[in-house]
């Protein structure tokens, strides 16, 4: 079980409260998770990814383990922490509130 | 941060009211001093501005800047804690200068009367030594983040959305920049302001400290501040995290080979054209008033009225009969409503009804119209009896 944090904005999106909870077939890497994600809930397509591109959206960064993996390929293997559920993949968007 | 000047003193009555800071070895005397020096410029005297205003007053920040623009709304005072209720209506400037005087008489408060923008912004942060961002919408982020980059300033920052908050420090080269983290913003729409979504009363008490607490630490050169590294809480789980921040090598800011060099059009930068604001311009007749709605029920008429709003907007006050379908969720609810009925469509202001209309438009709906102005029109010139929010 692998465990996304979504920004708010994207909780009320996709109708969750907490953390997300998936289960990835294969190794856990950005696009395992993220293509899980948007399975799971498909009104995330194009909030977090490029539609077309599948490029992550500039307003938008992945953390693992407190570390930034926004520009680590998609493809490169996440921390075991992350794979086994212990620490969460972290969504983060900007927000401006103030 | 400079040393204070050497004729920094404190009077008898500064001792005894920064006793309590005199006799902490990380501030005593000498830290206390460069308080004093200090020059530090909030911008925004709101949400984030109340408790970084209140704490530095009391801190005494010996010279403390504000920039805003607005004036105290009823609607400020669940978060807004530098202003009361007998402040309504007030200039912010006035009320923050007003409680921070009685607050802390022995320091200087500066208000600078003006919504920051790329003609003002060098000039208003110039003479300070600190900048904290207590603003509320991406255009003026990026206008701070920039200027501060290009002044060589800390950019003490932090951002609130319903239970969740984030802050850091940004100060090149130390660390990275705002726009190394986000070199672009969301598209307009896609990220609800706080007037939009909501937020906790006392999410921005909590980030506001943590902002006032890096600028206490960066005056006193105490601590590890808050640069390469982001807070993320989350008020709902009382959950702190922290994350690691990088500089970008290729920011067209504060990278190694920068691209903006001055100050530039943010609203544009931003994607915000005034469809963004008022919602897709539709064309008149596509439109309609509260008038027009109000007389058509009052002489029976047969049509529909369609509230775009959320649910928790429409308990607070709706039109007797309409029907709520929140606009998110239109494309999957649109069976409910008959093409072949007029329908009047609003939202709160005229905005989201009319992104609503423009969908329904293209599902092949010719009888809609979008109610201009929105509920909030309509208790104004129809029904004054109506809560407004």
């Amino acid at each position: 079980m692998i465990r996304v944090v979504l920004p708010a904005h994207l909780r009320t999106l996709a109708h969750v409260d907490g953390e997300v909870q998936l289960e990835v077939k294969g190794v856990a890497t950005q696009r395992s998770i993220l293509d899980a994600l948007e399975a799971r809930y498909p009104m995330l397509c194009g909030t977090i990814r490029d539609h077309v591109t599948q490029q992550r959206r500039p307003f938008i960064r992945f953390f693992a383990c407190e570390q930034d993996w926004s520009n680590e390929s998609p493809d490169t293997p996440l921390p075991e922490l992350v794979a086994t559920g212990v620490e969460p993949f972290l969504v983060v968007g900007a927000v401006a509130g103030g | 941060m400079t040393p204070p000047n050497p004729g920094t003193e404190l009077s008898p009555q500064e001792i005894a009211r920064y006793s309590r800071h005199l006799i902490m070895p990380e501030v005593a005397l000498d830290g206390q001093k460069r308080l004093k020096a200090a020059k530090v410029l909030l911008i925004g005297a709101g949400g984030l501005g109340s408790p970084l205003g209140l704490y530095l007053a009391a801190a005494g920040v010996g010279r403390l800047g504000i920039v805003d623009f607005d004036v105290v709304d009823f609607s400020n005072l669940q978060r807004q804690v530098l202003h009361t209720t007998h402040d309504v209506g007030r200039r912010k400037l006035d009320s923050a200068a007003e409680h921070l005087h009685a607050i802390n008489p022995e320091i200087e408060i500066e208000t600078h009367e003006a919504r920051i923008s790329s003609a003002n912004a060098m000039d208003l942060i110039r003479p300070y030594d600190i900048v904290i961002d207590g603003t509320d919408n991406f255009p003026t982020r990026y206008l701070v983040n920039d200027a501060c980059v290009l002044l060589g300033k800390p950019n003490i920052y932090g951002s609130i959305f319903r239970f969740d908050g984030q802050a850091s420090v940004f100060a090149p080269p130390a660390g990275p920049c705002y726009r190394c983290l986000f070199p672009e913003p969301p598209p307009p729409g896609l990220v609800p302001s706080c007037a939009e979504g909501g937020v906790l009363g006392i999410l921005p008490g909590i980030i506001g400290c943590i902002q006032a607490t890096e600028a206490i630490k960066l005056i006193l050169g105490k601590g590890e501040p808050l640069i390469g590294r982001m807070l993320l809480f989350d008020a709902l789980r009382m959950k702190f995290r922290e994350i690691q921040v990088r500089r970008d090598p290729n920011c067209p800011l504060c990278g190694e080979n920068p691209t903006i060099t001055e100050l530039i059009d943010y609203e544009q930068f931003c994607g915000i054209r005034g469809d963004e604001v008022s919602g897709p311009q539709l064309g008149s007749q596509w439109e309609t008033t509260v008038e027009a709605v109000k007389a058509r029920l009052d002489s029976g008429d047969d049509f529909d009225i369609l509230d775009v709003r959320n649910p928790e907007e429409w308990q607070i006050c709706h039109i007797a009969g309409a029907k709520l379908i929140p606009v998110a969720d239109l494309p999957a609810r649109v069976h409910e409503l008959d093409s072949a009925r007029e329908i009047a469509v609003h939202c709160k202001t005229g905005a989201r009804s009319a992104k609503a209309v423009a969908f329904l438009r293209e599902a092949g709906f010719r009888k809609i119209k979008n109610v201009r102005g929105g509920i909030i029109e309509w208790a104004h010139k129809i029904d004054p009896s109506m809560p407004t929010y």
